[in-house]
């Protein structure tokens, strides 16, 4: 079993394992031939399950397996982000699978350029030894800049392919509507102040653990998304409108040409208006408003979101990451089902 | 009800929730604000304890649309357009003065719900995901945060509406039932003391002895051979201090005691007299009343917003406050607040010892200390 590779958007990585994160505290992580798939399956709350090309975050990337190249793993994300945030500086990162006393483990290799005192008279000395290798560094000395590697280790669990044959991605029917969300840090500013005001207009049961706040999401065919919340004291909803649903492809659809005309978002199209003012033709969801925020958090890697409701049931986000060659493109899909109203 | 066909009775428009924000966060003090609407603005206050009140009167003028349509068959309404004197004939509309309660905090979060939405606004417009604003788009001419408050009529929820760019934002606040609490009387026509100064100077006066926490804030003004005399002085378990304002440029050294705290007061050589005006009723005695400081110092955002400020002391000894806030060059608008005296006490003759003598050594003392501590 063998996993090496360079990692060449270190950026992207720390973003994306940060919001993943922030979701669950452990990810499965499947690493394969020709993809990379980070899978959350929290207690309770928002499922992810993320599909990467490899070049999206990785480059010179070799993977070895006797179950046909393919390496299963779980991965504490805090470590990991904690690791790859030595790496913000780096000028390269290297990441593998090794093995010390039996412990499975994901060492990163950061290389950075080390610019703590270039102007001290003395070289830093002593700086992370243990994790260092020397010889770069006193190779350093001659040039003008010198270097510093850190190690970061990982300890990881292997899981056997049995272990995940049982897992697989949520099956839902087909959604009412599609929509292209708004940025999603505009989204979560808004939304984090709705919960924000549900929770100031909840206080006098402050007592009650951690009480949950619904935030009601809905769209139309229309290009209308609605984030609404209700409270004792008030009632708020933010109405988006001109935004995209985007179209159907019939090769995509089961059924073709004539799955289309039967597609539930085909009906929802015949009701409700651009802007935004009828109360038909809504498919809307309800769900927890700090899940949600946390689902958000995707926004930092400012990729192309669009959300589909399943009224009453459930919303799925597919997040695809911007790509700069345009090529096949990396999605994380949101699972968030609905509470019933 | 059977006035369904009746126009709603308010809907007023104004181009900038900022500025309803800079305001009524003044009185963010309370969960439940009383609104009250006439034919001149609405006016938001909300009580602590029927010790102190805050409120804040959004002026017609601040709307770009204002229409008011008294519910029931309107009387007569006071025509009076400075809002101090409109005060006391609300109590006597009443049935044509729409009154509820709101919860505040709550309004206050929804004026500000935009404005820091749009990610883009850090980023250059070439690096912004989707240019969504070309040199015509309102928020250019920061038109971008339109605020539509409209009351139907009694008992329906007070609706806010936002617009900005593609957003809309629907807020209703449920109204409650006004609890009729009375005013904190103040009797204008018998005033023992008034004064007017900026209002940054009074907030870096309270700020400066909030520093040891203080329990009560004494307001000490006379005629100090024939020079008027006002000082705060603060005491507290941790020990008194003392800010004084003095009238006269060519001060004893150390006396004008204002803190360089602050740099926006930043005061030119040519300084004008700090108090601008200054009235006692009796110029012959020294007006002394006691007030609880952390309710002096939940008017703090109003008096670091305020260009001036106007103390005023009625012979009861109710402090008011009135604050003048810039909302835009030019338009003015007004905050205000009412305090009730502590009842003076035994701890009063220990309070009257220290403040009494002139150029009093302790005192002295003690504000050198103030001041010491803040240029470390």
């Amino acid at each position: 079993m063998r996993f090496k590779a360079s990692i060449q958007n270190i950026n992207i990585f720390t973003k994306l394992t940060a919001s993943l994160n922030s979701l669950g505290p452990l990810a499965w992580v499947k690493l394969s031939d020709d993809q990379v798939c980070f899978t959350i399956i929290p207690e309770q709350g928002t499922q992810v399950w993320a599909v990467l090309s490899i070049d999206t975050i990785f480059d010179t990337y070799t993977v070895q397996s006797a179950a046909g190249n393919v390496i299963n793993l779980e991965v504490p994300l805090t470590s990991l982000t904690r690791a790859l945030k030595s790496a913000q500086n780096a000028t390269s990162a290297q990441i593998r699978l090794t093995k010390k006393d039996n412990v499975p483990l994901l060492a990163l290799t950061i290389v950075t350029p080390s610019s703590s005192n270039s102007y001290a008279a003395f070289p830093p000395q002593g700086i992370d030894s243990e994790d260092c290798f020397d010889v770069p560094l006193n190779k350093a000395f001659g040039g003008g800049s010198r270097e510093t590697i850190v190690t970061q280790e990982v300890p990881v669990r292997v899981l056997g392919p049995d272990t995940v044959a049982g897992l697989h991605e949520p099956q839902c029917r087909e959604p009412d509507v599609h929509i292209i969300l708004p940025p999603l840090l505009q989204l979560k500013s808004i939304s984090d102040r709705f919960t924000k005001l549900a929770l100031a207009g909840s206080k006098p049961v402050s007592g009650t653990t951690a009480t949950r706040t619904r935030l009601e999401l809905a769209a139309n065919m229309h290009g209308c998304l609605k984030m609404s919340i209700k409270t004792d004291a008030m009632s708020i909803s933010s109405v988006w409108t001109d935004l995209n649903n985007p179209e159907l492809d019939p090769t995509q659809v089961a059924g073709g040409e004539i799955g289309l005309a039967e597609h539930p978002s085909t009906r929802m199209k015949q009701l409700g208006t651009a802007d935004g003012r009828s109360d038909e033709g809504w498919a809307s969801v309800l769900i927890d408003g700090r899940d949600w925020g946390k689902v958000m958090s995707v926004g930092r890697l400012g990729g192309r979101v669009i959300a589909c409701f399943c009224h009453d049931h459930a919303l799925i986000l597919y997040v695809y990451l911007p790509n700069e060659n345009g090529e096949d493109e990396s999605v994380l899909t949101y699972y968030i089902s609905s509470y019933s109203s | 009800m059977a006035d369904e066909d009746e126009p709603p009775i308010l809907t007023a428009v104004s181009s900038s929730a900022r500025q309803l924000y800079q305001l009524l966060r003044c009185i963010n003090f309370s969960d439940k604000a009383h609104v009250q609407i006439n034919d001149d603005g609405l006016k938001f206050s909300v009580d602590e304890a029927s010790v102190m009140e805050g409120s804040a009167f959004l002026d017609k003028s601040l709307f770009t649309t204002f229409t008011f349509h008294a519910p029931s068959s309107p009387k007569h309404h006071s025509q009076n357009s400075d809002d101090e004197d409109d005060e006391d004939e609300e109590e006597d509309d009443l049935s044509s003065t729409p009154t509820f309660q709101i919860s505040l905090p709550s309004l206050l979060e929804t004026l500000q719900i935009f404005g820091l939405t749009d990610p883009n606004n850090n980023r250059p417009p070439w690096a912004r995901d989707n240019p969504t604003s070309t040199v015509f788009s309102n928020n250019v001419l920061g038109m971008n945060n339109m605020c539509r408050i409209s009351y139907d009529t009694a008992g329906s929820p007070l609706s806010i509406i936002l617009t900005e760019a593609t957003i809309r934002t629907t807020c209703n606040l449920s109204t409650y039932e006004a609890a009729f609490s009375e005013e904190i009387p103040f009797n204008r026509q018998s005033l023992a003391f008034k004064t007017i100064m900026r209002g940054s100077w009074l907030f870096d006066a309270v700020s400066e002895l909030a520093s040891t926490s203080p329990e009560s804030l004494t307001l000490v003004a006379r005629m100090s051979h024939g020079k008027p005399y006002f000082a705060l002085s603060s005491s507290g378990d941790l020990g008194s201090a003392r800010v004084e304002f003095n009238n006269n440029l060519t001060g004893r050294s150390g006396a004008p005691t204002l803190p360089p705290t602050n740099p926006n007061t930043d005061d030119p050589p040519t300084q004008p007299n700090l108090l601008e005006t200054f009235q006692l009723s009796d110029p012959d005695t020294t007006l002394r009343s006691t007030y609880k400081f952390s309710q002096i110092q939940k008017a703090a955002r109003a008096m670091s917003q305020a260009t001036k400020v106007s103390i005023r002391a009625d012979t009861q000894g109710v402090l008011s406050l009135q604050f003048m806030i810039e909302v835009e060059t030019g338009k003015v608008s007004f905050v205000d607040f009412r305090f009730v005296p502590l009842v003076e006490d035994d701890g009063e003759e220990a309070d009257e010892t220290m403040v009494d003598g002139e150029g009093d050594e302790t005192m002295a003392h003690s504000s050198g200390q103030e001041e010491d501590e803040d240029e470390m």
